[in-house]
């Protein structure tokens, strides 16, 4: 085990793993690595549960630092609101495990109107559900049951958070608080083009299920698409 | 959406409404009202540590996606619906309660699961129909999951027949003792400002339950874990033909949200006709007899998607070998299913299936695990608490007291912390050999005001115990890091700036064991 990565290590045992087989080839080559730590964030950005519901450049789970460019390898930040890569909240793994307002992810357990609105919570304790929100997970309760959850975020994120989010960071910025720098476009830009509109991966997550424990979502049965906490 | 119509009232009813017309007087009627209801949500109490008891025996996910052998898809469909019906009994708990709140009553919850097992259930009479051994019994074991223990559940949700008269004592079926406080209710002597005297906003609100979670589904078969679940208005293309389904497209729901009367599932009582609706919930789910007494129907629901807990219950033992050799005494109707294949035998079972003892108590297992027992059952105990507090957190805050105490509570320690304990195999004495599995003792936390400190000191005997157990016995060292875990994630927990995660105090809530309105 201490010379082969986790993958490998499943490959030999006479009972595959979670996850195996993976999908031949990786899909998401093109893509900067899962990081496992959040970079450095800009001044009065809110923190956000997932992939696309970022608020401004440089305001995702890279953080100012960036992720490599594919094509020249060097490090570029996202270009704007709804174009980030990952969440940026304290990472958790269930319900109620928010730390603050729009942090909670969704999807395992809750109520129907905790489901029907991902990512979108008053407060510390009454979000839903873990981070990043997976491009497997789906509600189980509610109007969105069965479809996904990342996809709700996304909707939810677009037609109510964002509209909310911007005209206070525009009320700030008129007031000074916030640096100019940062554009609020009424319209947001698409998420990573490697995800389409699914959300992000686990295989992407899981560094190629290699790395499992990057993210863990709650619950008994299996399905939260991630690696279990139990 | 569609709801079950309020049950009717039977001749076996009405003639005792009449009866209690005659002989009662509004305040005797209102005290049997409230014993009456205390009773239930004792009956409810007992069915929960049972049902949870044989859920943690099923191991859901030894394999998983592609991987799920047959075993791996009974054991998640198993739990699945075990668990499906446990979550309807903390529902049923808290309907009873409210209805008894309402009427100014205050739920006895702490201290009162069932002090030993196997156990009969509060006033019920101890002799029930015939089993798959012939035994008539009614004492209900902590045991794992298997055909006689679906016997047992059986013999708890055993449907009432059309011609069942109601019972406040010595009762046959939990559907007759809600069919007497049905008609208590009913009575002239009670009247719709009898229910007035604990407000609503107190009571447990429907905003805190959901039908179904992640553990309450399953899944049907084999799926591929990395295709996405699919956005709303599309369906993810399949690109191979052998491909797998989604995650989400093999999974399968236990409950479904409309398996209620009324406009909700946890409804609050203002007056006679709610405390009808919540009975009505009640007894349908566990039964499965949606108004008028049409008992033919194994599900609960208007859409007829949900099967009742009694029909859950025996479709799980359909499917099991023994289902065809035993002649259990089941009622005629439902019509009880022919034997569902795959038939699933004891060497599948045992592959899914933790060997937990059968009625374990702390007191039998190895000296070094009885504090890790007792933090066990001190959460047991402090989630009974949390639920009466319920009843006196500032309507405002439920919410969120709901979410940091219950579901904290369930979910993030009991839940993590009973699936550690099954890490555990014992060593020595009566259980050795076995898997060591909670145990759902009365173990007293002292007043509720003093509660959370009590527990505290159960936390920390815990951690003591986990140190040492994890230097005596080196195989056990990742499941004594685990209890020292989640004891810390109850009691001490905190994120990154210092707030709270852990479980809440109750103590600004109680005067000793009296309780404050408002808390701070």
């Amino acid at each position: 085990m201490t010379t082969l990565n986790v993958r490998e290590y499943l490959k030999q045992q006479p009972e595959t793993g979670p996850g195996e087989p993976v999908p031949e080839p990786y899909p998401f080559a093109g893509a900067p690595p899962f990081p496992t730590t959040i970079g450095t964030q800009p001044d009065g950005m809110p923190l956000h549960a997932c992939m696309g519901l970022n608020s401004c450049k440089g305001s995702d789970r890279f953080g100012l630092e960036g992720h490599p460019d594919p094509v020249t390898g060097q490090n570029v930040q996202n270009e704007c609101a709804g174009q980030g890569y990952c969440s940026t909240a304290v990472q958790h793994t269930c319900h109620v495990e928010n730390s603050c307002r729009n942090q909670g992810g969704c999807g395992l357990y809750g109520t129907a109107e905790e489901f029907e609105n991902p990512g979108h919570n008053d407060c510390r304790s009454l979000g839903s559900c873990a981070t990043p929100i997976n491009a497997e997970r789906f509600s189980t309760n509610g109007s969105n049951q069965g479809k996904s959850v990342w996809a709700r975020a996304r909707k939810v994120f677009e037609d109510v958070v964002w509209p909310e989010t911007r005209a206070e960071l525009l009320a700030k910025q008129a007031k000074g608080e916030l640096a100019d720098g940062c554009l609020l476009p009424e319209k947001l830009g698409p998420a990573p083009k490697e995800f389409h509109d699914l959300g992000p991966s686990y295989l992407w997550i899981s560094d190629d299920n290699a790395h499992r424990n990057n993210m863990t979502a709650c619950g008994s049965s299996g399905t939260s698409g991630a690696g279990g906490c139990s | 959406m569609r709801h079950d119509p309020i049950t009717r009232f039977t001749d076996a009813e009405r003639e005792l409404i009449d009866r209690l017309n005659r002989t009662l007087d509004h305040d005797t009627a209102l005290a049997q009202l409230k014993a009456l209801l205390q009773v239930a949500i004792e009956i409810e109490l007992a069915t929960i540590p049972i049902y949870l008891y044989t859920y943690y025996s099923i191991q859901r996910t030894i394999h998983s996606g592609q991987q799920v052998e047959p075993s791996d898809v009974f054991a998640n469909k198993a739990g699945g619906l075990v668990m499906s019906v446990a979550v309807e009994e903390m529902l049923h708990m808290s309907l009873s309660s409210n209805i008894l709140f309402a009427l100014g009553g205050w739920p006895q919850i702490y201290m009162n699961a069932p002090a030993s097992y196997p156990t009969g259930l509060p006033h019920h009479n101890p002799v029930g129909p015939r089993g798959p051994h012939g035994e008539t019994d009614v004492l209900i074991p902590l045991g794992k999951f298997g055909y006689e223990q679906l016997w047992r559940f059986l013999e708890i949700e055993y449907p009432e027949g059309q011609d069942a008269v109601p019972q406040d004592d010595n009762w046959d079926s939990i559907g007759q003792v809600y069919s007497y406080i049905r008609c208590l209710i009913a009575c002239d002597w009670i009247h719709d400002e009898d229910f007035r005297k604990g407000e609503a906003a107190r009571q447990i609100q429907p905003y805190n339950y959901s039908p179904d979670n992640t553990d309450t589904v399953y899944v049907s078969g084999k799926f591929d874990p990395w295709t996405p679940a699919p956005a709303p208005g599309r369906t993810i293309p399949r690109d191979l033909e052998d491909q797998y389904p989604s995650g989400a497209h093999a999974a399968v729901y236990a409950n479904m949200a409309d398996s209620h009367a009324g406009a909700t599932e946890l409804v609050t009582v203002t007056g006679k006709t709610d405390a009808f609706i919540a009975i009505d919930t009640i007894c349908d789910q566990g039964e499965g007899f949606a108004q008028p007494h049409v008992p033919t129907e194994p599900t609960d629901d208007p859409s007829k998607r949900e099967d009742s807990h009694y029909f859950k219950f025996l479709t799980l033992q359909a499917q099991l070998e023994e289902y065809p050799k035993y002649v259990e005494q089941l009622p005629a109707d439902p019509t009880p299913p022919g034997p569902i294949a795959p038939t699933v035998g004891a060497a599948e079972l045992a592959k899914v299936i933790a060997d937990y003892p059968k009625n374990p108590v702390t007191a039998d297992y190895p000296d070094l695990l009885q504090p890790i027992s007792d933090f066990c059952n001190g959460v047991f105990q402090y989630m009974l608490i949390l639920t009466e507090t319920l009843y006196c957190v500032d309507p405002k805050d439920q919410k969120r007291f709901f979410n940091e105490g219950m579901h904290r509570s369930m979910i993030w320690v009991l839940d993590k912390y009973i699936q550690t304990m099954r890490q555990i195999k014992i060593w020595e004495g009566k259980h050795q050999g076995h898997i060591m599995a909670p145990t759902f003792e009365n173990l007293s936390l002292g007043t509720r005001e003093a509660s959370f400190a009590a527990l505290t000191d159960l936390g920390n005997k815990a951690i003591a115990a986990a140190k040492a157990l994890a230097e005596a016995h080196p195989e056990d060292k990742d499941a004594a890091g685990n209890v020292v875990y989640y004891v810390n994630k109850a009691l001490t927990d905190t994120d990154p700036p210092g707030a709270s995660m852990h479980l809440p105090d109750v103590a600004p809530y109680w005067n000793g064991n009296e309780p404050v309105f408002g808390g701070l």
